[in-house]
């Protein structure tokens, strides 16, 4: 096999596993969407305050990595119930641009937070898998980038297990098929919506976490990446579709890989968003999505 | 004073952003394309002065142009998608001309200098203003020209059919167009308007500023452009004016508290969206000064 081959490859499997953490960030994207048909831009910066918190416990107590995981989990859903409390809880149900505008201003909010108390420097973050490698045949396989696709493929299962197996879960998929209707037969509209931004945030720490612990360190310059590449991933997959946010995250995590490796990174974040726009251009309802446009 | 009039000079550009972003959101499109146009009029206009040595007020208007010329081209695909796909295709767009402008290499010597966009180094020597030896009040008055004019022709459409015809599409567009209304035509040049208003700030902004580069026409420069109407409200052209108003007061005004006005500038916008989900200057305020003003009337004339 020539080295192209092998290095395209490479790029493929990095890719690949490396695109798991920009599927959770785009699952939480989606998943709000699919039941409050709003966007919440919040989200992004969501992930990375949890996953902050976290690392501040981490100093704090040098505890062990599962502490901080934890910790990153649990804030990051508190940061999404403050969320859904501010931005969404108050706003009239059929005008969407107010919570919009409202979590923009939570994103500069939270953002300025994080700025605020590491003074702009990025902070080192515990990789606990440090510099493990695994060779697979004539390929390398990064053992925090195999930790992260492993960790986010338990937390899919994990969904899946919620949405489709609990009572909980049933609420959730009524309420976004028929708000109405899902409220005529006593679900508690309000519970349902602050239960789905507590998951989707406990999503988000995760996802911060692993993406802190594979990149080595985590900035406040962070967040605004963060909030595009999910919601491109949620618009890639068809806003709503938890499989396709999936699979349009793996996707994008495989282009931005490739070209990163043939173009470079002048170019990685254009390819990006010329493949938004032409998927929005002729199949603007994503990979798995069936409806355009809300 | 050099302080105040250069205060309103970006008051200027940021009207003339707020009201670009409103006639789109007027048709009930949310787009990120502003900052594309901002920065596609910016470098057009840049380069014309610059570069080609065009005189001041065609090469302003050929930014404009140029803007409203991508604003028609992103309006017919923005067609395909609708809500909250819109504000994400169009975010698309920003970023796609910013990362084409990062790219871009395009200079000229002059003398001991190089003029021109040179990729990451951005844009120098826009100094057009500089050169004709344009004092701030200079400066701030030919900017509120543009302003003024665009402001009044905002409001004229507003009270024409026109603007009755856009707000139609942005209410209920199954209703709007059985009442005949071609929504295409709606929708297509209310972001030619948009992207010709965003593009004449930015080209103003340019030589205003002599220096122009990418990284000013992200995101958040999109996202202040949609900020400025949503929260001032879209009641009338005086949405987006109250709008920056209240942005550029709490920028500069809070000045004071140091560090902590970036903590409190967020939770604002939290305030004011809960307190007015509809903006400052909605419709609902609109009709109650309008029944207000009729109350006094016949009072006034008894």
């Amino acid at each position: 096999m020539s080295d192209l081959v092998l290095d395209v490859v490479q790029q493929v499997l990095n890719g690949f596993l490396f695109g798991s953490s920009y599927a959770l960030i785009g699952i939480g994207f989606t998943m709000i969407f699919g039941v409050m048909e709003k966007l919440n831009l919040a989200f992004g910066v969501t992930a990375l305050a949890g996953a902050y918190t976290g690392l501040w416990v981490f100093h704090l107590t040098r505890g062990p990595f599962a502490l901080t995981f934890l910790v990153a989990v649990l804030a990051a859903g508190l940061i999404g119930l403050v969320v859904e409390w501010t931005c969404f809880r108050w706003m009239p149900r059929d005008y969407p641009l107010a919570p919009l505008m409202a979590s923009m201003g939570m994103l500069f909010f939270i953002d300025e937070v994080v700025s605020h108390a590491t003074h702009g420097r990025p902070m080192a973050f515990p990789a606990p898998m440090g510099q493990l490698m695994f060779d697979v045949g004539p390929w390398l396989l990064r053992g925090d980038l195999g930790f992260m696709f492993l960790v986010s493929l338990a937390v899919m299962g994990g969904l899946w297990l919620l949405v489709y197996r609990t009572r909980l879960g049933l609420a959730t998929r009524a309420v976004s098929q028929q708000p109405v209707a899902a409220q005529l037969c006593g679900i508690g509209l309000r519970r349902v919506n602050a239960a789905v931004f507590v998951i989707t945030g406990m999503v988000g720490g995760i996802a911060g976490a692993l993406i802190g612990s594979a990149v080595g360190n985590l900035s406040p310059l962070l967040s605004l990446p963060l909030t595009v590449k999910g919601l491109v991933t949620a618009v890639l997959g068809g806003l709503g579709s938890i499989p396709g946010a999936i699979a349009a995250g793996l996707l994008l995590g495989i282009v931005e890989y490739e070209t990163l490796y043939f173009f470079g990174i002048g170019y990685r974040d254009m390819l990006t968003y010329l493949l938004l726009f032409a998927f929005l251009v002729f199949r603007p309802g994503g990979l798995f999505g069936s409806r355009a446009g809300h | 004073m050099e302080f105040y009039l250069s205060l309103l000079t970006l008051f200027g550009f940021r009207i003339l952003l707020g009201l670009s972003a409103y006639v789109v959101i007027l048709t009930g499109q949310v787009s990120l394309a502003q900052a594309g146009f901002y920065a596609i009029g910016a470098y057009t206009a840049g380069a014309a002065t610059a570069i080609w040595g065009w005189p001041i007020i065609p090469a302003i208007l050929l930014g404009g142009l140029v803007g409203g010329l991508f604003g028609f081209l992103v309006g017919f695909p923005a067609l395909r998608v609708r809500g909250l796909f819109l504000v994400i295709a169009t975010l698309a767009f920003t970023e796609i001309v910013r990362m084409v402008f990062l790219n871009l290499k395009y200079t000229i010597r002059v003398g001991e200098r190089t003029i021109g966009p040179a990729g990451a180094e951005g844009f120098r020597g826009i100094t057009y203003y500089y050169q004709h030896g344009w004092s701030s009040l200079h400066i701030a008055s030919f900017t509120w020209c543009f302003v003024l004019a665009v402001l009044l022709a905002f409001w004229l459409m507003d009270r024409s059919r026109a603007g009755a015809v856009l707000r139609a599409v942005g209410e209920d567009e199954l209703a709007a167009s059985s009442v005949g209304i071609n929504l295409t035509a709606a929708k297509v040049s209310a972001m030619a308007v948009g992207g010709f208003v965003a593009g004449l700030a930015g080209a103003l902004y340019a030589h205003y500023a002599t220096y122009v580069s990418q990284e000013d026409f992200g995101v958040l420069l999109a996202s202040f452009a949609i900020a400025y109407p949503l929260v001032g409200g879209t009641g009338s052209v005086l949405g987006p004016v109250a709008g920056v108003l209240f942005f550029s007061l709490l920028i500069d005004g809070l000045r004071f508290l140091g560090d902590w006005r970036n903590l409190l500038f967020g939770v604002l916008i939290v305030a004011m969206m809960n307190l007015r989900p509809h903006g400052l200057i909605d419709v609902g305020l609109l009709r109650r000064l309008a029944r207000l003003g009729r109350r006094a009337r016949p009072a006034n004339r008894a």
